[in-house]
């Protein structure tokens, strides 16, 4: 099963891609892009209202929801964001402390990853330069299609020294962006909770299709 | 000639632009703008402020994000246009305009089209994202 | 940095201009420049609107603590009336949010500035949300 782990709807405010057109695009390019269904991630909140059911049920694909927060080592995905975590975490707070985010979120039941780890400033390698690693990572997001060369590049010396597991991304911010890069799963994933567990676990790798739209172009 | 409505579908790429701005060409239209401030007007004066060079203003990128709509759906016309700026352009550095349908749609207001537009280097860094909503004419 | 504002600035007008008839020589100036094409030599380009500067193109009560300079970080623009020869246009701008967050370059503040322009016959001539990055 594939899944694009790391997306924004025109929800985040650099977005300009509404869900249904991401939906409607994933039909379109099934043939280049065979993806299952994406996690929209959005930036610095999460609605709790918000819900994506009739557009799963009408294009067949799954629709799942996390958040994309920053901190004092980066910016990271949280997955299987609850009451217990937002009630924890001011997610518009852009100077959460990662030593504490990552492992209270597995604690009240999600999983917290950082992403684009190669980015300078926000991402993880920088950090780890100078700062003690943050207890608690299982997974890095050692593919993101919004990085710039060599960006995720970097993550693989990352990934060797700690042994995180690694998955893959977009970042799209634009509709046609959607699923360039992605997470491959061993496991079928039907729910927020399932992907929590597969992430722990293992069994999943990074996918890259940005070559494979370009011939199709 | 015009495109008509019909002619169009989503995932058709946009006219491509291949350009590489010329120092003076930025500080015109600087002025054109009405944007006479330093970091536009010459490497050195953008060394005053702290920036590496000289650097293209932010409404250029947005007026050649116009110019691939103008010339990819001849006699339509441009309704919105959102840029977002994600790194600097100075002269000097190539770079590609280009663009994507991404969705169509017959609407109480017209026919509508929406594009994703991206300027990048010729190394692929996205220095700029945007969209576009284009309106047909109806037809006759 | 952590942006501390007044929340009541949000919303409040910092500008209102109205600006000298627009002459053929600045439609057709802009147009060569940007190498937009205008429909006519009386007709703008769509992106003549962002050239609208007015007495005041940035709000004095800003919080004090944003940081140097300004740089452009983006613009959403809707389109309604085209801008024409002769065209009294009124541009009435407004601080419309402000946020924080972290990129490449570290901690930013961001500031929406909005801006209605409208013509002589009262006519929407442009939205303009222009975002305003600071560091």
């Amino acid at each position: 099963m594939i899944l694009d782990l790391h997306t924004h709807s025109d929800a985040s405010e650099d977005s300009r891609a509404p869900v249904e057109t991401y939906m409607k695009w994933l039909i379109r390019k099934h043939d280049v892009l065979p993806i299952d269904g994406i996690v929209l991630t959005e930036h610095r909140q999460w609605d709790p209202q918000a819900d994506y059911r009739q557009l799963e049920d009408k294009y067949g694909l799954l629709i799942l929801r996390g958040a994309e927060v920053e901190t004092d080592y980066g910016h990271v995905l949280v997955y299987g964001v609850n009451d217990d975590i937002t009630g924890h975490f001011d997610f518009t707070n852009v100077r959460l402390s990662a030593q504490e985010l990552i492992p209270a979120v597995a604690r009240m039941g999600g999983l917290a990853v950082p992403c684009h780890p190669g980015r300078p400033t926000i991402g993880l390698c920088e950090h780890y330069e100078h700062k003690p690693p943050i207890e608690g990572v299982v997974a890095v997001e050692a593919l993101n299609g919004g990085s710039r060369r060599g960006e995720n590049e970097r993550v693989q010396h990352l990934i060797e020294r700690y042994g995180y597991h690694a998955f893959g991304g977009s970042d799209s911010h634009l509709v046609s962006f959607i699923g360039i890069c992605a997470t491959e799963f061993d496991d079928d994933i039907r729910s927020i909770g399932d992907l929590v567990n597969a992430l722990q676990g293992g069994g999943y790798r990074p996918l890259d299709f940005r070559d494979r739209l370009k011939k199709d172009a | 000639m015009h495109v008509r409505f019909e002619e169009v579908d989503v995932g058709h790429d946009l006219h491509t632009l291949s350009l590489t701005l010329s120092g003076e060409q930025v500080k015109a239209y600087a002025v054109a703008a009405r944007m006479p401030g330093a970091r536009f007007m010459s490497d050195a004066e953008a060394r005053a402020e702290g920036l590496p060079g000289q650097i293209v203003p932010g409404n250029m990128s947005l007026a050649l994000f116009s110019r691939v709509i103008a010339e990819s759906f001849p006699g339509a016309t441009l309704k919105k246009l959102s840029a977002t700026f994600r790194g600097l352009v100075h002269p000097g550095r190539p770079f590609v305009v280009h663009g994507v349908v991404t969705e169509k749609h017959r609407t109480d207001h017209g026919d509508l089209v929406e594009c994703d537009l991206v300027l990048e280097s010729s190394e692929g860094d996205r220095w700029v994202t945007g969209t576009a909503t284009v309106q047909f004419r109806p037809r006759t | 940095m952590a942006v501390d504002f007044d929340r009541s600035i949000i919303g409040s007008e910092f500008d209102h201009t109205v600006f000298a008839p627009v002459t053929k020589e600045a439609i057709v100036e802009y147009a060569r420049t940007s190498g937009e094409p205008a429909p006519n030599d009386v007709t703008a380009p769509p992106t003549f609107v962002v050239r609208l500067r007015g007495h005041r193109w940035m709000p004095e009560n800003l919080p004090k603590n944003l940081g140097r300079a300004g740089f452009d970080a983006g613009k959403d623009i809707e389109f309604g009336a085209p801008v024409r020869v002769g065209d009294v246009l009124t541009a009435v701008s407004t601080v419309h949010d402000i946020y924080e967050k972290t990129g490449r370059t570290g901690s930013m503040a961001f500031v929406v500035l909005r801006t209605l322009v409208t013509n002589q016959r009262d006519e929407h001539v442009a939205i303009i949300d222009q975002k305003m990055m600071f560091r």
